[in-house]
């Protein structure tokens, strides 16, 4: 039965490991939209959200059986607990990227004011972000997730950043408010999904160590 | 010993005849909390709770060194008095034992054997420990039926009862609900959490979410060693060792 087991943990973390996919796949291709204006994209993250929704149900319900079957000890119940609040936190992640594709329309009236301002740069440190933790999770390798709360750190500053040249633009120009405004909300996305990420990393540090840190 | 420190091992040891069957044990139980033994099959941990009231003396081919203290004295030194002990450190077993007596003749039995003879005396012992064994509703109508028809969870609970009408200060429980149905098996963990306001209990048990329900403490017994002792959530959530790790997972054992 431990085999048994043994065997539905390693798949729900493979699981965890799609659902993480899913959700980093959602927010990129929505920032690829909002470059690009691409509809195709939208259309496909607006498709994904029924999908990780589903996702989140069948590991969570997944993980509510483990426990209920094989009443899980020490690694292998924090390996449960972990996944069961990582998935909720890649569910956050993919529905900011449905958020940001759905305001993508909203933009297309006109280029990019300031060469998006550094959202994309914003975007890329998240991503990696959420990368690295779901490395720390699937290898319970620890050391993926060294440095996240500078990333972290950076992420703000360049949130701050956006807001204020945003501010700048709108008083400069009152025509960009609707647009500006639909920037400082994405940023605002961009930076819920990298405290998420940060979230995932502490869970991954649990899983492995048993001890609970908290990274900002 | 500090004052929380009821009993407590010293580099014991104990042989069955070439069998090293406990190595080195060193442990403090806690006053008044629910401590648990767990470990596989052959490792020790019931032998340790025997040790803890001289059951141990009844195997000839038994020997042991170091000590056992129980509130600061050493029950083996060759004063104690192993009876003396026993009513202080009172045992349940795996199987309930009920005596082929009425159930309040089960509980009166102890008390009077410790010379109290009196009536009203004996009724209120009865009913005090019926009831601290959450037995009492369940037969204080038929107090002076046999205590083998009750049920296997009542007649554990009797058991009980009768370990707690000596007024012990320690009971210690072998496997108690190894042979009880899951609703018995509740009741009787319910009991050990209540229990442990006025008593120490020191519990073996091989199902570890009992362990994990009932006790603050847990020992980790592998190979009459004790491997690991911590507060309960501790040993199941973040295990200090990687044998204690590997054996509540279920990858060994």
């Amino acid at each position: 039965m431990a085999e048994k087991f043994h065997a539905e943990l390693a798949s729900l973390k493979g699981d965890v490991l799609a659902m993480g996919c899913l959700a980093q796949g959602m927010l990129h291709r929505s920032m690829e939209a909002l470059r690009t204006q691409d509809a195709a994209l939208i259309e496909l993250v607006a498709r994904d959200k029924q999908r990780i929704a589903d996702q989140d149900h069948e590991i969570e319900q997944k993980c509510l059986r483990l426990i209920a079957l094989h009443q899980p000890m020490a690694k292998d119940l924090r390996t449960i607990a972990a996944s069961l609040k990582t998935i909720t936190y890649l569910y956050r992640i993919g529905r900011y990227g449905k958020d940001i594709a759905a305001v993508v329309p909203e933009l297309a009236d006109a280029p990019h004011a300031g060469g998006l301002i550094g959202i994309p740069q914003m975007a890329d440190l998240v991503e990696g972000m959420i990368a690295d933790a779901l490395v720390a999770f699937e290898r319970e390798d620890l050391t993926a997730i060294r440095g996240i709360e500078e990333r972290e750190e950076a992420v703000d500053a360049l949130r701050y950043s956006i807001l204020r040249e945003c501010l700048a633009c709108m008083t400069e120009n009152p025509e960009t408010i609707a647009r500006c405004t639909n920037y400082i909300m994405i940023a605002r996305y961009l930076e819920r999904c990298g405290d998420h990420a940060c979230k995932i990393a502490e869970k991954a540090h649990y899983m492995v160590t048993g001890e609970r840190i908290e990274i900002r | 010993m500090d004052n929380s420190t009821i009993l407590e091992t010293r580099d014991l040891n104990l042989w069955y005849g070439q069998k090293h069957a406990l190595i080195d044990i060193t442990v403090r139980i806690p006053k008044k909390t629910v401590t648990a033994l767990i470990g596989p099959s052959g490792c020790g941990k019931s032998t340790l709770l025997r040790c803890c009231n001289r059951m141990n003396d009844l195997i000839d081919s038994s020997r042991i060194t170091g000590n056992v203290l129980f509130n600061g004295e050493d029950i083996y030194d060759g004063h104690a008095d192993a009876y003396a002990v026993r009513e202080k450190i009172g045992m349940v077993f795996q199987k309930p034992n009920p005596f082929p007596k009425s159930i309040y003749e089960n509980v009166a039995y102890g008390p009077r054997i410790h010379g109290v003879r009196e009536k009203g005396a004996l009724d209120r012992i009865v009913e005090e420990s019926l009831k601290g064994a959450a037995l009492w509703d369940e037969v204080k109508d038929r107090l002076h039926e046999p205590a083998l028809a009750l049920s296997g969870g009542q007649q554990q609970r009797l058991c009980i009862a009768r370990s707690l009408a000596v007024e012990p200060e320690v009971i210690l429980m072998d496997e108690p609900c190894s042979a009880l149905d899951p609703i018995a098996t509740g009741k009787i963990e319910d009991l050990i959490i209540r229990l442990a306001r006025n008593y120490t209990v020191v519990i073996v048990t091989h199902n570890m979410q009992q362990a994990a329900r009932v006790s603050e403490y847990t020992g980790f017994m592998y190979m009459g060693e004790l491997i690991e002792f911590d507060e309960t959530s501790r040993i199941f959530e973040d295990p200090g060792e990687e044998l204690t790790e590997n054996y509540i997972t279920g990858r060994f054992g």
